[in-house]
């Protein structure tokens, strides 16, 4: 294993400065004619952890969420603004939002949270832990494995180490995570971590502020890249007193998404669609790159569960009504075989969706 | 379900949760809010009374009716007035809301006019600065006596006055502080869903966590003039009324109850849903027009089809029906294809067949090698 990690860097540099634009070949599946040529190695090597390519010369972040990840082909896309609209009869919103927000620490990706409450970092104190049991057994064995096999350097990266790289890829872009535990103490030590409150702000000025300036800390065209994420939960919310001045929040987000178009980071922002005016709601809808609602179901619904299985461990149901277009013009080829799925949280694994 | 309701904000919270809040809802066509709003307010006051709650009082912020009005209704429990004061504290904003009395008798144009209340009553007198209702609640809320923690239950009669005073958001500034002291074990207010925008009460049933509403029952349509009948008839249903509760769970669902209640001399009573249909839950549901399941008389239709195929699975001799000639045999069940083919018989009609290469011979210009060319 070493190694590699001594020969990989070789690679790395020449080829993140060399992005050919080639003619298609027939057999690359997704995206159109023209699309960014990436080596071979640099796609073999995604060394950035929690972040991976996706199509059309975007990058990923993960949701924290598996399955949500392959709804939306991948996870959030670099630079853009995702909405969730929430139900007022359920926290679901905030379950995306642990999930999110606990997966930008593990993988030490700087994080600002915003939220109407008087004292938001008690909300950190949710936020679940990875399960790692399984997952790290797994990995020991496989690299006592590879110390007993001996190929020679170069061809190993088309055989064995590659899958096992994947797995590890995998299990390090979006972990599963344990609702039961919270986030341990060393995944917030040495973090960028900045929580702040809306309740008292008259207007949302200094939050932009703040936004700008940790956005620049994370900007595009530069070698070094880590992802940030920013988790706004409900702006709409009542008790702020911005919250009447439609306009205001209106601004701030079409300037928090310009903001975030030139840098490496994915915000995302849960508002109450039925606490503001319908001309609002489809304004802030508009602006989204990515849309989703989640929604509340009924208790001891007899019809439900008849029609629905496992509707017993299901909480709620999550739409997904736009996925983020970047650099493309038709949409994306997405796995989304269903649009709307349901969502059940068991108590030991984070959100799985069928 | 007002006993269950009762129960939750008897219990409270858990330890890092935000207090329950329950909403009474009521409209101009069904105004009995005011009687629930008193019946859970008397629960609330036996379990305390009894020991039988984690609260250790109530206080009450009283801003449409008087505290008499309240003094008279725990004497009516058979609530001793002046022991209440360990448990019962009232924020009077109804005497004098805004301070113009004050002011008044300051001038020493008027007398103190303010009837003598039993019960301990604090005065407020400016509704429109809600930091200050907070810390006058928070303040009575400290003087209910208690071993241990001290937790107690808010009351707010009609919201809706407060609404009158001042917008919005620090109305939900209020009640959401409220929710989040680690002292207010629950709380719970009447509004009157119809003086408000849809947004005002949207956002207040956002801050509650169970919300109550009132509705009409449904009236027997009369277009004739009212006659002493109708009129007893619409005085019975005014009394009466359907409870409507939706209930937001921790595990994230929603949980929908009904009740009817009747308002009678006596107080209120409750009772549970007469007929199932009722219950009009919102059904996630889609509501599908055809019906996959047969009815009889399908069922019988096709059990008769002959079909044409080889084992027709009755025990009779094979017959293949192609189509041209009807079973001559009287013992045949009427099989509707054999109806219409003796029919077709009778008017000797024949189809005659074209073949598709038949066709092609048409249109003699093009040779079939020209075809493959193209």
């Amino acid at each position: 294993m070493q190694l590699f990690l001594f020969v990989f860097p070789f690679y790395c540099s020449s080829s993140e400065d060399i992005h050919q634009l080639k003619y298609m070949a027939a057999n690359r599946p997704r995206g159109g004619s023209f699309s960014r040529n990436l080596s071979a190695s640099s796609t073999g090597v995604s060394h950035i952890p929690g972040l991976k390519h996706g199509p059309n010369g975007t990058m990923f972040l993960s949701s924290g969420i598996p399955d949500l990840d392959k709804i939306l082909g991948g996870g959030f896309a670099l630079g853009s603004l995702v909405m969730v609209m929430e139900d007022p009869e359920a926290p679901h919103h905030m379950l995306l939002l642990r999930n999110f927000m606990s997966q930008g620490l593990v993988h030490h990706q700087p994080l600002i949270y915003a939220s109407p409450a008087k004292d938001p970092k008690g909300f950190l104190g949710t936020l679940p832990n990875p399960m790692a049991s399984k997952d790290d057994k797994s990995r020991v064995h496989e690299t006592e494995q590879e110390k007993g096999l001996r190929i020679a350097w170069q061809y190993k990266k088309y055989f064995g180490e590659q899958n096992s790289e994947q797995r590890d890829g995998k299990s390090e872009y979006c972990s599963d995570f344990d609702l039961r535990k919270p986030l341990e103490r060393h995944f917030f030590s040495g973090q960028h971590i900045d929580c702040v409150s809306l309740r008292y702000s008259a207007d949302l000025a200094t939050f932009r502020e703040r936004c700008s300036s940790f956005l620049s800390q994370v900007p595009r065209n530069i070698g070094n890249i880590t992802g940030g994420r920013i988790a706004i939960q409900s702006l709409c919310s009542p008790q702020c007193e911005y919250s009447n001045e439609e306009w205001e929040m209106l601004s701030f987000v079409r300037s928090l998404k310009s903001l975030l178009r030139l840098s490496n980071a994915v915000a995302i922002i849960t508002f109450p669609p039925s606490l503001v005016s319908t001309t609002f709601s489809k304004r802030m809808q508009h602006l989204a790159d990515t849309l989703v609602s989640v929604k509340a179901i009924p208790d001891e619904d007899k019809e439900l569960a008849k029609l629905l299985t496992g509707y017993q461990d299901m909480v709620g149901l999550l739409s997904v009504h736009k996925v983020a277009r970047i650099n493309t013009q038709p949409l994306l080829a997405v796995e989304l075989y269903a649009s709307s799925g349901s969502c059940s949280v068991s108590s030991k694994t984070g959100p799985t969706f069928s | 379900m007002a006993d269950w309701i009762c129960r939750t904000l008897r219990d409270g919270g858990l330890e890092g949760e935000h207090a329950p809040a329950l909403t009474i809802n009521d409209t101009i066509s069904c105004p009995l809010g005011s009687f629930v709003f008193d019946h859970i307010l008397s629960q609330l006051s036996s379990f305390i009374c009894s020991q039988k709650s984690h609260s250790n009082g109530i206080v009450l912020v009283a801003l449409s009716r008087s505290p008499l009005y309240y003094e008279q209704l725990l004497k009516g429990k058979g609530y001793d007035v002046v022991s209440s004061s360990t448990w019962f504290k009232v924020l009077d904003c109804y005497t004098d809301p805004l301070g113009w009395k004050s002011k008044l008798v300051e001038s020493g144009n008027i007398g103190n006019l303010s009837p003598r209340s039993s019960v301990t009553v604090s005065l407020c007198k400016n509704v429109k600065d809600l930091d200050e209702l907070l810390s006058s609640i928070l303040e009575l809320g400290k003087e209910l006596s208690g071993d241990g923690r001290r937790r107690f239950v808010v009351a707010i009669d009609s919201v809706s006055e407060m609404l009158r005073h001042t917008s919005v958001s620090p109305v939900a500034a209020l009640l959401s502080n409220l929710r989040s002291h680690d002292e207010v074990s629950s709380l719970f207010w009447l509004l009157h869903s119809d003086l408000h925008e849809t947004r005002a009460t949207a956002a207040l049933e956002y801050m509650s966590s169970m919300k109550a509403t009132i509705k009409q029952m449904v009236q027997p349509v009369d277009g004739h003039k009212a006659n002493s009948e109708d009129i007893s008839l619409m005085e019975h249903y005014l009394r009466r009324g359907k409870l409507c509760v939706h209930v937001k769970r921790r595990n994230g669902r929603v949980r929908m109850m009904f009740e009817e209640l009747h308002v009678e001399k006596s107080g209120i009573k409750f009772t549970s849903v007469s007929s199932e249909d009722e219950i009009t839950a919102q059904s996630l549901v889609p509501k599908v027009q055809f019906n996959l399941q047969l009815s009889e008389k399908e069922r019988n239709d096709r059990a008769k089809v002959v079909l044409p195929f080889e084992h027709q699975g009755d025990g009779r001799t094979i017959q293949i029906y192609d189509g041209r000639k009807s079973l001559n045999d009287g013992k045949a069940k009427p099989n509707p294809l054999l109806y219409y083919n003796s029919r077709k018989k009778k008017k000797k009609k024949r189809f005659h067949c074209l073949r598709v290469s038949d066709d092609r011979r048409i249109d003699s210009n093009k040779k079939p090698a020209d075809e493959l060319k193209s």
